[in-house]
């Protein structure tokens, strides 16, 4: 067996138009899927009773199937819906989104209930309205538990961004397995692929301890 | 817009055959990492100092690389590099255990810490030696405590099989593949696909909390 290590180097540009697309895709679905999951949390606890039980079902569904199948789903069913053609990369968005989405809100969700009711009902009883009450008592303590959750939701989210791989969208797995099925340098770029994701994610996974670590809530 | 789910009925062989192996192979890799991790936990809690460093890099490195990449590696690049072929099922097996084990590891792990260390000094204290401890005060515990984690891990390996697909095996996300690309009808068999899972993850998630709470008792001290 003759390996060939030059073929990675030969194809820096792909790799690295692959990572960008990648972080992309990340922040991305993050920037979109932070928002929308404060808005159905908040559908979900304060909504009017069909509204939470839409919100639910959605929650629970999306949280129930495998990412993959959605992305298939999202390509093949969502020009249909809506009648326009979206791009690969569009595409991988939305499903990601929806995904990131549904598991976010639950964060949420969870951590605004986690604060025991006492609290609103002291607030509320020193003559805060409910609003205020959330806003200047659950929320600061709830955003505490929240900001671990959602910084291992991120690592999860951005090694899932290699699933969007099987609608073709140019990130970096896909990247990676273009260049091998070109040149049939399989072992080097697919060892290549993994050290990339691993150069990327170990960093992730290391901040993550450290912030949960920080906000570790000791009762 | 028509939708024709006969598609279905004419493949449900071929899907239920699906069906099963996702199943199967969901079965046999949440207990080849539930084992796996297990000893990973003891280990990296009890284990020699080398060692300790050694698995804590590799659990942290797989919580770095997404699945996909492990099952694409153990499929393609693995036999090149040891000169192995295995079919895809058995290649899929190890990529879902090599990534999944960390997991439970961690799982593990939290739970032995998440028991004082007061209990194990009694233990102690009482004449027994330190694997006894461990061995029938700290992991009876620990294991009731981490059931719900347990769950979730569960419910991730069912979905995870779904990226099997990609390296061929023939469970149900790849066998919808198929059906959808020869009938042109992907909305239909896609669709399908989705409502089957959701019926094998739902009462996963479910049946394991209404588990817990029943047996939540057993974990406190």
């Amino acid at each position: 067996m003759t390996l060939d290590w030059s073929v990675v180097w030969a194809h820096r540009d792909a790799l690295l138009a692959g990572t960008v697309t990648t972080i992309f895709l990340t922040v991305a679905t993050m920037a979109i899927a932070v928002p929308c999951g404060i808005v159905v949390a908040a559908l979900r606890l304060y909504g009017p009773a069909p509204v939470r039980a839409l919100a639910t079902a959605y929650v629970e569904l999306f949280r129930n199937l495998p990412l993959i199948l959605v992305v298939f789903w999202a390509f093949y069913v969502l020009p249909i819906l809506t009648g326009v053609g979206l791009s690969p990369l569009a595409t991988g968005l939305a499903a990601l989104a929806l995904n990131v989405t549904a598991y976010n809100a639950e964060t949420f969700r969870a951590g605004l209930n986690s604060i025991r009711r006492g609290q609103t009902e002291a607030a509320m009883a020193l003559g805060m309205g409910r609003l205020q009450a959330l806003r200047r008592v659950v929320v600061p303590q709830a955003v505490r538990r929240i900001t671990p959750v959602l910084a291992s939701t991120w690592v999860s989210l951005f090694k899932d961004t290699s699933l969007v791989s099987v609608i073709a969208v140019g990130e970096l797995a896909y990247a990676a397995m273009q260049v091998r099925a070109q040149t049939f340098r399989v072992l080097e770029m697919l060892t290549a692929m993994a050290a990339l994701y691993w150069l990327l994610g170990y960093p992730q996974a290391k901040l993550v301890d450290w912030i949960q670590r920080r906000y570790a809530v000791t009762e | 817009m028509d939708f024709d789910f006969s598609v279905i009925t004419d493949h449900a062989r071929f899907l239920a055959s699906g069906v099963g192996v996702t199943l199967a192979l969901a079965a046999l890799s949440g207990v080849t990492s539930i084992v796996a991790g297990l000893v990973l936990a003891l280990l990296r809690l009890y284990g020699p100092r080398v060692l300790r460093a050694g698995i804590v890099f590799y659990i942290d490195s797989m919580r770095a690389i997404p699945v996909l990449v492990v099952l694409v590696w153990t499929f393609f690049a693995l036999p090149i590099a040891t000169g192995l072929t295995m079919p895809p099922f058995w290649a899929a097996l190890i990529g879902l255990t090599l990534h999944l084990a960390p997991y439970a590891a961690e799982i593990v792990r939290a739970g032995v810490e998440s028991v004082r260390p007061g209990q194990t000094r009694a233990a102690v204290a009482l004449g027994m030696s330190r694997a006894q401890a461990v061995r029938r005060i700290l992991l009876p515990q620990a294991i009731v405590r981490t059931l719900p984690a347990f769950g979730s891990l569960l419910s991730v390996t069912i979905k995870d099989t779904a990226i099997a697909s990609v390296i061929a095996v023939p469970e149900l996300m790849r066998q919808s593949e198929t059906v959808a690309g020869q009938s042109f009808q992907p909305i239909e068999v896609y669709s399908f696909a989705m409502l089957v899972y959701f019926v094998l993850l739902f009462p996963v998630t479910r049946g394991v909390d209404r588990f817990y709470r029943r047996v939540a008792h057993l974990g406190r001290s």
